[in-house]
């Protein structure tokens, strides 16, 4: 299965933040983030999905964080983050995810399959 | 280390002013005679001397054929102002840039600083070009780095900054000297946001002063048996004068007085003169000639709070010169029963919010700032200079070999708070959390440990963060996108996105275009939250001339576009054609439009024919919320109609409004047009639905189950409010979800192979057309299914574009 954007930049996964974060934990993980980046700390330019390792820029911390201050666009980011898996899914047997313990800390009951 | 000094102009249609904020205190600048505004006036005399602010509004009434006001409103037009003595023209941005160097000046005066950087503010609905105009200005005026918000955030983030954490969302209520904006705010956890905002470009304190100038004209005409013509330009001179009067008449009767005297002396009408006219004005008049327009800035606001869903409002932060009026408060407090907020300058707040901004931007207006005297090693520091948050982190990396620094070390100046030792990473980084003191500044002395466990001070020795209410990044004014050549806007970045914003995409070239041919290939960029692109404005056009080809381009070429938008509002943008390894980058960045009078007033005719089949119908079908468009729409019609009298007697400005406003009258009969063919829609919603159905029982996934359910959701909603444009949004959405769950269907690029091959003659370029049918073809008989669909995703990008919606697209060679 090809993983849509919506899971691939969700915003919870490139703030590298829970789905239960506050917002001030979302905001401080955002510029702390930011920063980072712009002193090019190598360990932050990549981060983990269900669908592989992602790039991470500071575009994308800025969408993420402009995401997530509205609590409409919110919730939707936080049902994809929490998404269970489908019936499809359970009875397909390759799994693609190169981090399994990603759908766990989403609260995932096991791992995406295409 | 100094106080950072942080600079913030509101540089308003009618009056101007400045704040500085020093991380604690903000403090109006104030000009030579003490005042905090300077009126946006400029004179030249015949000597070509420049006087701006009070002394040149003096002469408004005196001599107006060499002394400007409200050139904000034409920022970004192709408008140059005359000045008759001087026999010279100034470009409304050069006008600005004097009214920017007047302030600049005054700041100098009081605080012993040239200030280099700055936040303007400008209304929120400024398009690009305008955006563009203003940035220009501060250039000219020598400001080296500036950056732009949009009024009202300016005036929520100051009126937040002084407010105690408010739960429910509160309205800031704008009406500036020309614009009127409408913003729902809430803040949570010192965070504001902006929940929405609306407003209109052409509704404030100068068409209150024109409808008083209006009901003057009128007096006259009874008294005296002098008709004045706004549309006469020999009248311009009088019509200007009466303006200045009726602006001065108006301020004294939103203060104190009950009722006052408009005294008007030598008044020059063509050949007629009027030596001395005495006119009482009483506050009830003033509030029955200006009821309208008080009336037009509520019904934006009760749009704007049934938008989102509002009941209650917590309270209203007004902000603008007119909001003094005690009518204009009265019809606010009964139509929306909230409080005001108290202790607020409506007259300050803009420029205040705008100093408030420069501190989250970092934007010092010092240019380099000073930093105290530092000898230690160096290191690269990256921490909010203004935040909400009152543990933030500071980042950073060292400069120097790795046995001069291995930890650093923040301690505040107040000696309450000292951070643990940060050790540096392996590569050099190390990242921190902060504890701030709330509500102001708090300066860290930064200190550094060696291998050898000394420890000294570190380059920079300090750092200065702000501890308050906050917002992210400058929002996006208006949605901006691509115009294709179905007229259809390809949205790239949504109104509101965080600035600065970057995006590259693809889009695929409609026509042949012959290597060296004089014509060029037009890709334009529009601005507007309309989903037909000669809807939206045009901002800007890359053009790939084929003069710069190497090589004839065949209708699907692929082209590369990136779109960036930076802080300050500023478009960039830049088209590769990889099959040529060509890069495009010059947009060519548009003016405003301008159209004559004469063509305006054909539109207005068009539109007019339109609106009375509407009304016919309306009244045939009972439909009572068209007939409440249709009096809207006859209402804004017939302001366009006495703005093109304005326009005929030289009122630019006038001009601009009857033209935009124009726009918006096209889009609400269209709206129109649109329900009143709603049997046909709610029909093309169900066989959507249906349709999408059944694709998705058989092909679909889960999320694309879940998002057609939230379409129909969205759907059922907009058909409750009867809201064409978001229904077709919808159906376009769906159409989408179908397509994708279709061509899961083993046969679909054969299906499609068939559809297509009825067309080939019709295709740009019919015999790669006949060729690639034939390659599918054959790719169908071998089975092979990649193979066909190669063949018909190229042909799809041969299929013509109608030359009637190519033309409504601005000419888009793209889609």
């Amino acid at each position: 299965m090809k993983h849509p954007s919506d899971l691939l930049d969700n915003p919870f996964l490139v703030l590298d933040i829970p789905a239960s974060a506050t917002r001030i934990e979302v905001e401080r993980a955002g510029q702390k983030l930011l920063a980072q980046l712009a002193v090019r700390v190598a360990s932050v330019m990549t981060y983990r999905t269900p669908g592989g390792v992602q790039t991470r820029d500071e575009d994308k911390v800025r969408a993420a964080l402009s995401a997530l201050r509205d609590p409409e666009h919110r919730v939707l980011h936080e049902l994809w983050a929490n998404l269970p898996p489908s019936d499809e899914e359970e009875e397909s047997e390759q799994p693609i995810a190169s981090w399994p313990s990603a759908f766990r800390s989403l609260g995932w009951r096991r791992p995406c399959r295409e | 280390m100094d106080r950072p000094l942080y600079l913030g102009i509101d540089l308003g249609t009618t009056n101007s002013a400045a704040c500085v904020f020093d991380g604690e205190q903000l403090q109006s600048v104030r000009g030579s005679g003490g005042e905090t505004l300077t009126p946006s006036v400029v004179r030249i005399d015949a000597r070509g001397n420049i006087v701006v602010g009070t002394r040149a509004h003096r002469f408004l009434q005196k001599d107006p054929e060499n002394t400007r006001a409200e050139f904000k409103r034409l920022m970004g037009s192709k408008n140059p102002q005359r000045f008759a003595a001087a026999n010279l023209e100034k470009t409304p941005e050069e006008l600005a840039a004097q009214i920017l160097m007047s302030l600049q000046k005054d700041v100098e005066a009081q605080l012993g600083v040239k200030p280099e950087r700055a936040v303007i503010a400008v209304p929120a609905l400024f398009e690009l070009p305008q955006i563009k105009a203003t940035s220009e200005a501060a250039r000219l005026a020598g400001f080296t780095r500036i950056e732009t918000i949009q009024e009202p955030v300016a005036s929520a983030l100051a009126s937040g900054w002084s407010a105690e954490e408010c739960r429910g969302a509160w309205l800031v209520y704008d009406l500036g000297g020309g614009t009127f904006d409408a913003s729902l705010l809430e803040t949570q956890e010192g965070l504001l946001r902006i929940i929405g905002h609306d407003g209109d470009n052409f509704l404030g304190g100068r068409d209150f002063d024109l409808a008083i100038v209006d009901w003057l004209i009128a007096r006259i005409a009874e008294t005296a048996g002098i008709k004045i013509e706004r549309s006469n330009p020999a009248h311009a001179s009088a019509v200007a004068k009466l303006k200045v009067c009726a602006e001065e008449a108006k301020i004294e009767l939103s203060r104190t007085a009950s009722e006052t005297s408009i005294v008007i002396e030598a008044l020059k009408v063509g050949s007629s003169e009027l030596d001395l006219l005495e006119q009482p004005l009483s506050r009830t008049d003033l509030e029955a000639i200006t009821a309208p327009l008080i009336e037009r800035s509520v019904k934006v606001c009760e749009r704007l709070l049934r938008a989102h869903g509002i009941k209650q409002l917590e309270r209203i932060v007004l902000v603008g010169g007119p909001t003094m009026m005690p009518a204009v408060r009265a019809r606010l407090e009964q139509s929306l029963g909230a409080p005001f907020g108290s202790g607020l300058d409506p007259m300050l707040l803009v420029s205040q919010g705008a100093a408030l901004f420069a501190a989250t931007a970092a934007l010092d207006a010092r240019g380099a700032a000073p930093t105290a005297a530092a000898t230690g090693p160096r290191v690269w520091l990256q921490y909010p200079a203004m935040t909400p948050d009152t543990s933030p982190y500071v980042v950073g990396r060292a400069l120097e070999p790795a046995d001069k620094v291995q930890a650093l070390r923040f301690t505040r100046n107040d000696e309450q708070w000292q951070s643990e030792w940060f050790t540096l990473e392996t590569d050099g980084s190390f990242a921190g959390m902060l504890s701030l003191k709330r509500r102001g500044a708090s300066t860290f002395r930064v200190e550094t440990k060696a291998a050898d466990e000394s420890v000294t001070g570190a380059n920079p020795s300090e750092i200065t963060i702000v501890h308050g209410v906050s917002i992210g990044e400058p929002p996006l004014a208006r949605t901006i996108g691509v115009a294709r050549a179905d007229n259809a806007v390809a949205v790239y970045f949504e109104r509101g996105a965080p600035l600065p914003i970057r995006k590259s995409f693809t889009l695929k070239t409609v026509e042949n275009v012959s290597a060296g041919a004089d014509y060029a290939l037009r890709v334009p960029i529009v601005q507007g939250d309309f989903p037909f692109a000669h809807l939206c404005r045009l901002v800007g056009v890359i053009q790939i001339p084929s003069s710069s080809l190497k090589a004839t381009l065949p209708a699907g070429s692929l082209v590369e576009l990136t779109l960036e938008v930076d802080r300050g509002g500023a478009l960039s943008a830049k088209a590769c054609l990889p099959a040529q390894n060509l890069v495009f980058d010059h947009v060519e960045q548009l003016l405003a439009p301008q159209t004559s009078p004469e063509k305006m007033a054909e539109l207005v005719h068009e539109l007019a024919q339109r609106a009375a089949t509407l009304r016919g119908n309306a009244f045939r079908d009972g439909q009572r919320s068209a007939l409440v468009t249709l009096s809207d729409f006859e209402a804004t019609i017939e302001s366009v109609r006495r703005d093109l009298d304005a326009a005929r007697g030289g009122d630019q400005d006038a001009a601009e409004k009857a033209r935009r406003s124009l726009i918006d009258c096209d889009g609400m009969l269209g709206d129109l047009e649109a329900a009143n063919a709603w049997p046909e829609l709610s029909a093309r919603v169900y066989e959507a639905h249906t349709r999408t159905m059944y694709w998705l029982e058989r092909h679909g996934t889960d999320p694309e189950r879940r998002a057609l359910a939230q379409a129909m959701e969205t759907v059922e909603r907009s058909m409750r409010a009867r809201n064409p444009r978001e229904i077709e949004r919808q159906l376009k959405q769906m159409s989408s979800i179908r397509v994708t769950a279709y061509l899961r269907d083993p046969q679909a690029w054969e299906w499609e192979l068939e559809s297509i091959a009825d067309r080939v003659q019709d295709s740009t370029d019919p015999i790669k057309a006949q060729n690639l049918l034939r390659r599918g073809r054959a790719a169908q008989a071998a089975g092979n299914r990649r193979d066909v669909e190669k063949a018909v995703r190229e042909l799809w990008t041969l299929l013509p574009a109608q030359s009637d919606e190519r033309s409504l697209s601005y000419n888009s060679g793209v889609r």
